[in-house]
């Protein structure tokens, strides 16, 4: 019954915050709120698709800017071939996403560690050399790409970019939670925490950690989709740039990787203080404000924001009893 | 009560008399210029020093009483250099800030994704030495402050010179990136055109650092001419790799599109290594260079650049910061107004007077002739900043309205 309400919960509050962010679409005029909005969201779907590999797996993925290029890309490619609409191009992406997630997998995936981790910065500069040679999609010198004409009901192109951010956030993270909940997850977790004795308990580790790698290569790729029509421009050394990686990583690490709430809060956390400092700061202090954020979470947080909102509540908990 | 009525006679009267001020205060309220600019990362060091050319147009037009009678104010936030961090930002500027005038950042990359916006609203923007932005969008309240002109006439500039000194092949190298890639094309095709045979075509990933294997491929290939689209690190590595191999008695002419060799920093640390090269440049320190205000500029910007730590020279972009704003300044003047539509009228069809020289748009917002000069670095000691203060270490070649000397040929004589 509690599973039920749970699940309802959940749902609703998914329901309540496209109905926000449609709402806020229709009537909101500044446009900046989505401009920096669609931001935060694209980071919340990337440290989410991060989680399901890096946090329950815990195979820590330097490859996100990988896959959030090879989803710009895609786009651009698409639109420049057969000018698909926007969720054809989400959807291709996301395909090619998870193809690759599940090929990059099977040849990364018997490595550990920290060899897994030097595997898949590899997979970045793979990929952007590929891109850098292909001259359809515009080559080294990148390209510029023109809306269609946006969508009714929406006035402008950002706002419905800022909908459908809205409406990947909710797929992410109930894709997560379902990962997390569900048998998929358990095994993830006993991988974590001893692959081989998981291994010896009959989980069958490859095939779980290739199912994640494909999750989260899908919502990746996806995730970077929208990018080329929210800057209407795509070049090799911004798509594939490192920022991706690092920025997804470290959302997941400080919001806490053992659960979906985790990088959502991290996400929101730390790419609004970037939109914040940017338009504020706006100097060299910027690098310095998240590093020593980063620093304070590792070192007084090991387990995030969700370590320590339990470890509050646990204190809270002793102090009443 | 009485008392409360003639507070209420008071308070009407007072916001009747604040409505009907409101327009004329907001009238006189400063400019707004806003801006987004590299401050950190790869183009960090140019866009602090074009900023700082910006910042001395800011206080020189104030000091003469500001924009139609009110202060310029800048607003300027930094984008990392990144492509990525710019619509938001400009998003900002317009939707938040509310700037009366936006100018671009430095830079193709930054400045890239802000053009089909400005295009969506019908905005003036200035551009800041970004090459061929326009391309695409097809604004026509696009102005860039670079040098350039027609895509092709900087390649076009170095090939006729090659073709004078008797130059009848070229070879192409370039690195594998956006500007250096655009460059290679244009000078290859200016090449087919003129009949000059391409005897050697390479592209290198952006990171190399070894590059004598090309030079001795160049060296074997006995071109006439060298045209190389580098960044910074890689045009220092080609001339170490040249210094200590040699690239052979063939080449008359060696540089066209290295990035680098403009910039304080590069200049004072290659010294010698630079002889003989002939390189795009901006502006220089030649005599042919000199227009109304350009000295009391340089005085001004170079006693800044100490203190903001920025390229102490400043050749290459402060003076078209200043010049950005010069041309703004002169459109609202004429047409006594801030109105996007008319001062693009008026930047379209006049001649702008600046520090860098008269300024002509054509009609895709680049200049309609190209101002890019072609010089060869002569008689360049080692470690002597001080000494590119002055005139006759790069002499222009070209354009012909600014030449200063003529081209010493072949390129390892010229190096000696």
């Amino acid at each position: 019954m509690g599973g039920v309400g749970r699940h309802l919960g959940f749902w609703i509050g998914a329901a309540a915050f496209v109905a926000l962010a449609f709402a806020m679409a229709l009537t909101v005029r500044n446009e900046y709120a989505f401009f920096a909005g669609f931001v935060v969201l694209q980071f919340i779907v990337l440290a989410t698709a991060w989680n399901i590999l890096g946090g329950y797996a815990g195979y820590v993925n330097f490859g996100t800017s990988a896959f959030f290029g090879i989803g710009v890309y895609t786009a651009v490619f698409l639109l420049k071939a057969v000018a698909a609409p926007l969720w054809i191009q989400i959807g291709v992406a996301a395909l090619v996403g998870a193809a690759l997630g599940l090929g990059v997998g099977l040849l990364t995936l018997r490595l550990r560690g920290i060899f897994f981790s030097i595997a898949t910065v590899a997979i970045t500069i793979i990929a952007e050399t590929l891109i850098t040679n292909w001259k359809f999609v515009g080559g080294a010198t990148g390209v510029q790409l023109l809306r269609p004409p946006v969508t009714e009901p929406f006035d402008s192109y950002i706002k419905m970019l800022f909908v459908i951010a809205a409406v990947m956030v909710v797929i992410a993270v109930a894709l997560a939670r379902y990962v997390q909940n569900s048998g998929l997850g358990r095994g993830l977790r006993a991988i974590r925490d001893d692959e081989i004795a998981a291994e010896c308990s009959g989980v069958p580790t490859l095939n779980l950690k290739l199912v994640a790698c494909a999750l989260s290569g899908a919502l990746m790729c996806a995730a970077g989709a929208p990018s080329a029509m929210y800057l209407q421009f795509a070049d090799p050394v911004s798509a594939f740039n490192l920022n991706y990686s690092v920025s997804a990583l470290a959302m997941s690490l400080i919001g806490g990787t053992s659960h979906w709430i985790g990088p959502v809060l991290g996400a929101i956390l730390l790419a609004t203080t970037q939109q914040l400092l940017t338009v504020t700061i706006s100097s060299e202090v910027n690098v310095l404000v998240l590093g020593v954020m980063l620093v304070l979470f590792v070192v007084a947080a090991p387990e995030g924001i969700i370590g320590l909102a339990r470890r509050l509540w646990r204190w809270a908990r002793r102090r009443t009893s | 009560m009485g008392s409360g009525r003639i507070h209420r006679r008071t308070a009407v009267a007072g916001a009747l008399a604040a409505g009907l001020a409101l327009p004329v205060r907001a009238q006189q309220g400063p400019v707004k210029i806003g801006m987004s600019m590299p401050l950190t990362g790869g183009l960090a060091a140019g866009g602090k020093s074009a900023l700082v050319g910006i910042e001395v147009w800011r206080d020189d037009v104030n000091e003469k009483g500001g924009l139609l009678g009110r202060k310029v104010e800048l607003i300027v936030y930094d984008d990392k250099s990144s492509a990525a961090e710019t619509p938001a930002i400009y998003s900002k500027l317009l939707d938040v800030d509310k700037v009366d005038l936006l100018f671009a950042p430095y830079a193709t990359v930054p400045t890239a994704p802000i053009m089909p916006m400005v295009k969506q609203r019908d905005l003036l923007l200035m551009g800041n030495f970004s090459f061929q932005v326009n391309r695409t969008v097809k604004h026509d309240k696009w102005f860039n402050n670079a040098p350039w002109g027609p895509a092709d006439s900087w390649a076009r500039g170095f090939i006729d010179l090659g073709m004078k000194a008797g130059a009848k092949t070229i070879a192409l190298i370039g690195a594998d990136q956006e500007f250096a890639q655009n460059l290679m094309k244009i000078a290859k095709d200016v090449a087919t055109e003129k009949g000059v045979k391409v005897v050697y075509e390479q592209s290198y990933p952006p990171a190399t650092a070894e590059f004598s294997a090309m030079v001795r491929a160049i060296r074997a290939a006995r071109a006439d001419m060298v045209f190389v689209c580098s960044y910074p690190p890689d045009s220092v590595g080609l001339l170490r790799a040249i210094n200590e191999i040699g690239i052979g008695d063939s080449v008359r002419l060696f540089g066209g599109g290295m990035v680098g060799l403009q910039f304080s920093s590069v200049m004072e640390s290659m010294g010698s290594l630079l002889n003989g090269v002939v390189n795009y440049n901006s502006w220089l320190p030649e005599k042919s260079m000199e227009f109304a205000g350009t000295k009391d500029f340089f005085v001004k910007y170079q006693k800044r650049a100490g203190e903001a730590k920025v390229d102490p020279l400043g050749y290459y972009l402060a003076p078209f910061g200043y010049a950005m704003g010069q041309m703004v300044e002169q459109a609202a003047n004429a047409t006594k107004s801030l109105d996007h539509k008319k001062l693009a009228d008026f930047l379209r069809s006049n001649e702008m007077m600046t520090i860098v020289g008269p300024i002509v748009f054509g009609p895709d917002g680049e200049r309609k002739e190209s101002a890019t000069l072609m010089a060869q670095f002569r008689g360049v000691v080692d470690k002597n900043i001080e000494q590119f203060r002055n005139p006759g270490k790069q002499i222009i070649l070209f354009p012909e309205k600014w030449k200063t000397g003529e081209l010493v040929q072949p390129f390892e004589k010229a190096r000696k």
